[in-house]
C-alpha cells in the first residue's frame, strides 16, 4: 500500500443531490458509487495525506468513526487501486 | 426426486436460463382500470373471454422446467378469476415452483390465500390506488372494489403472507401516496410499490389528457418517497422510476429493483400463445407461437426476437439509454414498453428520453460523450 495514495487525475467525481457521488473513469468506462464518507476520503487522495491522516480528518468531520477506521480506509483505498481509480505510487508527500 | 430438491438451483442443460414464466391467465378482467397497459376486456364473471386451459399451463411448465424454470408469475387480466385457479395453484405447489401473483384482490378469498401461502416463496401484490374507496373505485371502474381488495389483503396477512400494495400514481390520487403507506402498515402488508402510468394502451389517453404526472413531478415525488416517506415507515417502499433516477443509497440497499428482466423470462397469453410478455396482447410481432404446436425449447433458444435481445442488450440500446451508466443493470427499463412506442427493441425508455429533453437526466449517471466506445 502506498504511503500517500494519489487518485488518478483522469477520474471524475460526480456528486449527486444527496451527497453521494459517482466515480467515473473515462478511459475504462468504469464507475462506482461512493457514500458521503467515501467522497470525503476520495477528496483526500491527493498524494499529501496518509491513511491515518485521512482518518484523523474524518474524525473531525463525521460522528461515530469506529476504532477500526484505519483498517477500513486501507481496504477501501486498496479496492480503488484494484479498480484502477487510484494509480500513481507516492512514497513521499507530493 | 423429492419435492424441493428438483428446482433448488435449476439450470438448463445449455444456453440461457428461462428463470420465470409470466402466465397471463385471463383475457378478460373484473376491473376496468383507466390506466391499464394491457387493456383486457371487462368480464366480471370470467365467462365471455378465453382463459388458459389447465392442460396448457401444465404443458408449459413441463417444457420450461428443463430450461431452468424456478418461478411462475400468475397475472392477467385477473388471475384469480380463472375458473380453475385452484387447480393451477395445485400444479405450482406440486412442481415446487416459487410463486408470484399480481391481483386486484377482488376474488381473493380465505381459501385462495391459504392455497397461495402453501406454495414456495409466495409473493403477492395487490393493486390499491387509494386509501379510501372513492379514489380506488374510480380508478378501477368498479364500485365496491376497494372493500373487496382490502378484504383480500387481510386474508393474505391472516395466511401468514406479507403482500405488497401497488399504487399507480396519477394526478387524481397523488395525494394518496402517504395514506396508502399508512393503510399498508395497518393491514400488515410488507411493502408498497408506486408504479408510473405507462403510455401504453389505456395509459396513452391518461398521458395525452394530462391525467398522469409529468416527468418533473414524478422525479420530485420519487425523491420524496425514497428520501422522506421511506424514513417514516418500517415498510419497504419502491418507487418504480428508472435506476438512473434512484439514489445511490437506495441502489446500494435495493439494487435489484427497477430493471427489465426480459433476458430471463417469457410469457404465455390466455390464448395459449407464447409471447415476450403481456405486450403480446397488443403487438402481434411479439407472439412466438402456440403452446403445443411449437416446442418451448425452440422458442426460447431460437426465436429471432429473443436472439436479437440477447445479442443487443445492453450494447445496442439507443438514445439516452446508450449514454446511461446503468444500462447494463437497467436494460432499457421495459423493452415491451419501448417496443410498443417505437417498434424498435432497442429504443430508449420514454421516461429517460423525456427527462433528457427537459435537461433533467442526472448528469452523474451519464457517460461523457468523449468516453463512449
Amino acid at each position: 500500500m502506498m504511503a500517500y495514495p494519489l487518485a488518478d487525475p483522469l477520474v471524475v467525481l460526480r456528486e449527486e443531490f444527496d451527497d453521494w457521488a459517482v466515480l467515473f473513469h473515462p478511459d475504462t468506462g468504469a464507475a462506482v458509487g461512493l457514500n458521503p464518507v467515501g467522497v470525503a476520503i476520495w477528496q483526500r487522495l491527493d498524494g499529501r495525506h496518509t491513511v491515518p491522516g485521512i482518518v484523523t480528518e474524518l474524525t473531525e468531520t463525521f460522528d461515530g468513526v469506529p476504532g477500526s477506521a484505519v483498517e477500513e480506509v486501507h481496504a477501501f483505498v486498496a479496492d480503488l487501486i484494484e479498480r484502477g481509480f487510484v494509480g500513481s505510487a507516492q512514497s513521499q508527500p507530493g | 426426486m423429492p419435492p424441493g430438491a428438483a428446482h433448488a438451483q435449476p439450470q438448463p442443460e445449455a444456453g440461457p436460463r428461462l428463470a420465470q414464466f409470466y402466465f397471463y391467465l385471463t383475457e378478460g378482467c373484473n376491473c376496468a382500470c383507466r390506466h391499464c397497459w394491457l387493456a383486457p376486456k371487462f368480464d366480471p364473471e370470467a365467462t365471455r373471454y378465453p382463459t388458459l386451459p389447465v392442460a396448457a399451463f401444465e404443458r408449459v411448465i413441463a417444457e420450461a422446467l428443463p430450461l431452468g424454470l424456478g418461478r411462475v408469475k400468475l397475472t392477467g387480466g385477473e388471475p384469480l378469476m380463472h375458473p380453475d385457479i385452484g387447480d393451477l395453484l395445485a400444479v405450482v405447489r406440486r412442481e415446487d415452483l416459487a410463486l408470484t401473483v399480481e391481483t386486484n384482490g377482488l376474488r381473493l378469498t380465505e381459501a385462495l390465500a391459504d392455497a397461495i401461502a402453501g406454495c414456495r416463496q409466495p409473493f403477492v401484490s395487490v393493486s390499491l390506488d387509494g386509501a379510501e374507496a372513492g379514489y380506488h373505485d374510480k380508478v378501477r371502474g368498479v364500485p365496491g372494489a376497494f372493500d373487496l381488495a382490502v378484504a383480500g389483503v387481510r386474508h393474505l396477512v391472516e395466511a401468514g403472507l406479507k403482500p405488497q400494495l401497488i399504487l399507480s400514481v396519477m394526478r387524481d390520487n397523488v395525494g394518496q401516496v402517504e395514506p396508502v403507506v399508512r393503510l399498508a402498515e395497518q393491514l400488515g402488508a410488507g411493502s408498497v410499490k408506486f408504479n408510473l402510468i405507462q403510455p401504453t394502451e389505456r395509459g396513452v389517453a391518461l398521458h395525452e389528457q394530462g391525467d398522469s404526472l409529468t416527468v418533473p413531478e414524478l422525479i420530485d415525488l420519487g425523491r420524496w418517497v425514497e428520501g422522506d416517506l421511506a424514513g417514516s415507515t418500517e415498510l419497504a417502499l419502491h418507487f418504480d422510476y428508472p435506476r438512473a433516477f434512484r439514489s445511490l443509497a437506495r441502489l446500494a440497499t435495493r439494487g435489484g429493483q427497477g430493471s427489465c428482466g426480459i433476458l430471463g423470462i417469457l410469457g404465455v397469453l390466455a390464448s395459449g400463445q407464447y409471447a415476450l410478455c403481456g405486450i403480446g396482447e397488443s403487438v402481434p410481432e411479439l407472439l412466438f407461437g402456440q403452446v403445443g404446436q411449437v416446442p418451448l425449447a425452440e422458442v426460447w433458444y431460437q426465436h429471432p426476437v429473443l436472439l436479437a435481445l440477447r445479442d443487443g442488450l445492453p450494447g445496442k440500446l439507443g438514445g439516452i439509454c446508450a449514454e446511461c451508466l446503468q444500462k447494463s443493470d437497467c436494460l432499457g427499463s421495459c423493452i415491451a414498453q419501448n417496443y410498443y412506442r417505437a417498434k424498435d427493441l432497442f429504443a430508449p425508455y420514454w421516461f429517460c428520453e423525456e427527462a433528457d429533453q427537459l435537461g433533467l437526466f442526472p448528469a452523474s449517471r451519464r457517460v461523457p460523450v468523449a468516453a463512449k466506445g
